[in-house]
């Protein structure tokens, strides 16, 4: 996937001419809308009706110059408003005034870095933020991208199921060749996924034979199967003797003493616990 | 390991079946170790009459050891031997799980051996002859004892090891200047493998111990000699010249051997239980049937409880083991294979045999982890633990970032779960400093096996005394219902004796599971 940048080539009164003028790599999280709706074709001229505000040649002020062409040199990386007042030695509020018009004039985005969200980050419109700022692929708009996780971890654990034991390869193309997701994942992405299967004791990591059940699978090679517990029959780890009892995950079991305020025989917890 | 609350519990458990001064007794030796009667008197302020009567309480139920050691004298003097007396924390524990102990020999034995071991249990240490006498009183009419079927039994609890001679009462420790001279004669090599020094307890219940082959030897009236040891057919002629010469006093010394219950051994099957239960689940239950088998083959060759392997087995001794029980009889070879591949085993080769082991320390520890990482699921929630799981498996330290990546936790929340659990000591944690072009601080974290262990296993001994403390609780504010005869608990009296029913099943069945996982982390 490719970023495309635009430039204005020439301009009559009603048309604009746009041409493809450069490409970079793209590293972030695309849904199946894309990015914002811009073509991914490239090296295409395309006509288009010149809109009615013309952003591109409409004046800029000195210092709304300076940081526009400051903020476009960050790239995909973008710029915290901090960083960009001490690189200009503007004042604050002919910066904060300018970042504004800019905005209006849609030639800059605010973008969130996950790294500090309270920070006000810009960016020239015409990149996507890189991997740094949106935290990579499993984020959106700063936030982890929950739902989306749980699909995958769900689609994994129902493909598992059906293989009985497979690679993270094996398990990547079954999803990509099924289609059982709209985007496709990467055999990393797949991997990161499955590591997290087996921290959450749905499915265990096992070395291939070679023979039996591994024997599509190379000797020694990673492979995975869902545990007893896990799988479609669904469960996750079994409850233990001490998270059967309230003392087992109290709060206040520091505190708790034979004859103290908090103790077996005053305990609220027990109370609820053996009410019959 | 006695930690606060494991202490607490024992003290609590001798409390509640010899009294509080016996209790006061206890308490003192387990809080100040080792001692002489008479700092055990100037400690409990008890008049030495009574310490001394409870000190043979707790000998005779085998929760204190007396030892006798030459003690230092000046100049001139000549030395001086005293007793001092040590408790024994594991032996107090086991009073919580004698149920499970008499369990294990109605499974295996049968109810005549059920009865004998109880009155053990019950009385701490008996003779043949009280063992005999108390099977006479407990007699129902019509009922007669018969003395030979009753040795049988006694015989049988022997030959299982369920049964041992009681170790000597005050063994003397030599002075250990004596014994430590040759390994400094060795050099500095050979120093090094020299084992870490016994602490003065270690040699005194080595000292006390019977030799193995007396340990599970009876001698009975008629003269014939019942032994377990190894080398019975070489020694039994030397034996049978020794009891001619002790014919008169022979008799007479067999008369006075106190036997008791051997703890090693239950413990070491309910070990056995454990590793099959936790391999069942993991696995299959055919794993399960093939560990069971090879564990019933080897328990009377394992040389220790808490052996880090299975005793060796050539494949026919596995496969016959397994067609003996009936779940494993339709098991084929190849299924046996394939579950002894399940089970971690790589055949070893000696001499022209292949055998086979199973790793028994790795099967605990996986069950040891397996509890307290449902301990943090529980308590802290599904992110937690899968940090948890994260940090375990990892054994190193990991940066808060990586480890909110991995896990997919959202980084503030990894900060939040990973603060909560250091504070709660299941985590630990240190700060990296960088000085770059920006200085950065970074917070590591890790979670350390030894110290979260003895932390968990100091949880449950509080636990294991919060249930039973509630136990005696409810019984006591409901002690007029229980005393009621039956017909009077009708209506909301009815009611109360059915929720006291409950509560006390709930908690006592509670208790016995965590019994079973405070034996996974202070036994096995």
């Amino acid at each position: 996937m490719h970023l495309m940048r635009w430039s204005n080539v020439c301009k009559d009164e009603n048309m604009e001419v746009w041409k493809l003028e450069d490409t970079r790599p793209l590293i972030g999280h695309y849904k199946a809308n894309g990015c914002g709706g811009m073509s991914r074709s490239q090296g295409s001229s395309l006509k288009r009706k010149r809109p009615d505000t013309n952003t591109a040649s409409q004046p800029l002020l000195d210092a709304e110059r300076v940081l526009y062409d400051l903020i476009r040199s960050k790239e995909d990386m973008g710029i915290w408003t901090r960083d960009m007042k001490r690189e200009t030695n503007l004042p604050d509020n002919v910066v904060t005034k300018s970042l504004k018009a800019l905005q209006v004039k849609k030639l800059i985005k605010e973008v969130v870095n996950i790294q500090s969200k309270g920070r006000k980050h810009y960016m020239a419109v015409e990149f996507e933020p890189s991997k740094e700022l949106t935290g990579g692929a499993w984020y959106v708009e700063g936030n982890l991208d929950t739902e989306y996780i749980k699909i995958l971890k769900k689609t994994c654990v129902r493909v598992l199921s059906k293989l009985k034991v497979a690679t993270a390869e094996g398990i990547s193309e079954s999803i990509n060749k099924t289609g059982l997701c709209a985007t496709e994942c990467s055999t990393q992405q797949i991997a990161e996924i499955l590591r997290a299967l087996v921290l959450d004791n749905e499915i265990m990591e096992v070395r291939s034979s070679g023979s039996g059940e591994f024997s599509s699978i190379p000797i020694g090679a990673v492979c995975y199967r869902c545990t007893n517990k896990g799988g479609l029959g669904g469960g996750g780890p079994t409850i233990g003797a001490m998270a059967s009892i309230p003392c087992g995950v109290c709060p206040r079991i520091t505190q708790c003493t034979p004859d103290g305020i908090i103790s077996p025989k005053t305990c609220a917890y027990y109370t609820k616990w053996l009410d019959f | 390991m006695a930690t606060q609350y494991g202490v607490q519990l024992a003290v609590h458990l001798i409390s509640s079946h010899f009294g509080n001064l016996v209790a006061k007794v206890c308490d003192c030796l387990l809080r100040k170790g080792t001692l002489t009667l008479a700092s055990v008197i100037r400690f409990t302020e008890l008049p030495p009459q009574q310490v001394k009567s409870c000190i043979l309480v707790l000998i005779q139920h085998n929760c204190v050891q007396a030892f006798a050691i030459q003690q230092e004298v000046g100049f001139g003097e000549a030395p001086r031997v005293v007793t001092q007396y040590m408790a024994l924390f594991h032996n107090i524990l086991h009073r919580m799980r004698f149920a499970k102990f008499l369990a294990i020999v109605s499974e295996e034995l049968d109810k005549e051996c059920e009865e004998i071991l109880e009155g053990l249990l019950q009385h701490g240490r008996l003779t043949l002859e009280q063992i005999l006498d108390r099977a006479k009183s407990n007699q129902s009419e019509g009922e007669p004892v018969v003395q030979d079927a009753l040795r049988e039994s006694f015989l049988k609890l022997v030959r299982a090891h369920f049964v041992e001679r009681c170790p000597a009462s005050e063994p003397f420790l030599a002075p250990p200047s004596e014994e430590e001279t040759p390994a400094r004669k060795r050099g500095a090599k050979s120093a090094k493998l020299v084992e870490e020094p016994q602490t003065i307890e270690q040699r005194a219940i080595a000292a006390a111990a019977p030799m193995d082959a007396k340990r599970f030897s009876v001698i009975i009236n008629t003269g014939t000699d019942v032994d377990d040891s190894p080398n019975v057919t070489a020694g039994e002629k030397r034996k049978q010249d020794a009891l001619e010469l002790d014919k008169e006093t022979g008799a007479s010394c067999e008369k006075d051997v106190l036997w008791r219950a051997n703890f090693e051994e239950f413990v070491r099957c309910l070990r056995h239980k454990a590793c099959i239960a936790n391999v069942k689940t993991r696995l299959d239950d055919g794993a399960a049937i093939v560990l069971s088998a090879m564990l019933e083959a080897t328990r009377s060759e394992e040389k220790k409880v808490k052996t880090e392997n299975s005793v060796p087995l050539s494949m026919d001794t596995i496969f016959e083991g397994v067609m003996k029980s009936e779940a494993g009889r339709s098991m084929t070879l190849e299924r046996v294979r394939g579950s002894l591949i399940q089970l971690g085993c790589a055949p070893c080769v000696r001499g022209a045999a292949e055998s086979y082991s199973v790793d028994l320390k790795n099967i605990i520890e996986l069950a040891q982890n397996d509890e307290v990482e449902s301990i943090t699921l529980k308590r802290y929630g599904r992110d937690a633990y899968r940090i948890f799981r994260l940090l375990s498996k990892s054994c190193r330290l990991l940066e808060t970032d990586k480890i909110s990546d991995t896990t997919f936790v959202e980084k503030k929340d990894t900060a939040k779960i990973l603060y909560q659990l250091w504070k709660d000591e299941y985590l630990q944690m240190e700060k990296l400093n960088l000085h770059g072009s920006r200085q950065s601080q970074f917070l590591l974290w890790k979670v350390t096996k030894d110290t979260l262990w003895g932390h968990v296993l100091n949880e449950m001994y509080h636990s294991a005394l919060n249930l039973s403390l509630r136990v005696a609780y409810e019984l006591e504010q409901e002690q007029e219902i229980i005393q009621l005869p039956r017909e009077k608990r009708v209506g909301a009296l009815g009611n109360r004796f059915e929720r006291l029913r409950k509560v006390r099943i709930l908690l006592e069945s509670s208790l016995m599971k965590l019994d079973d996982a405070i034996m996974l982390f202070n036994d096995f």
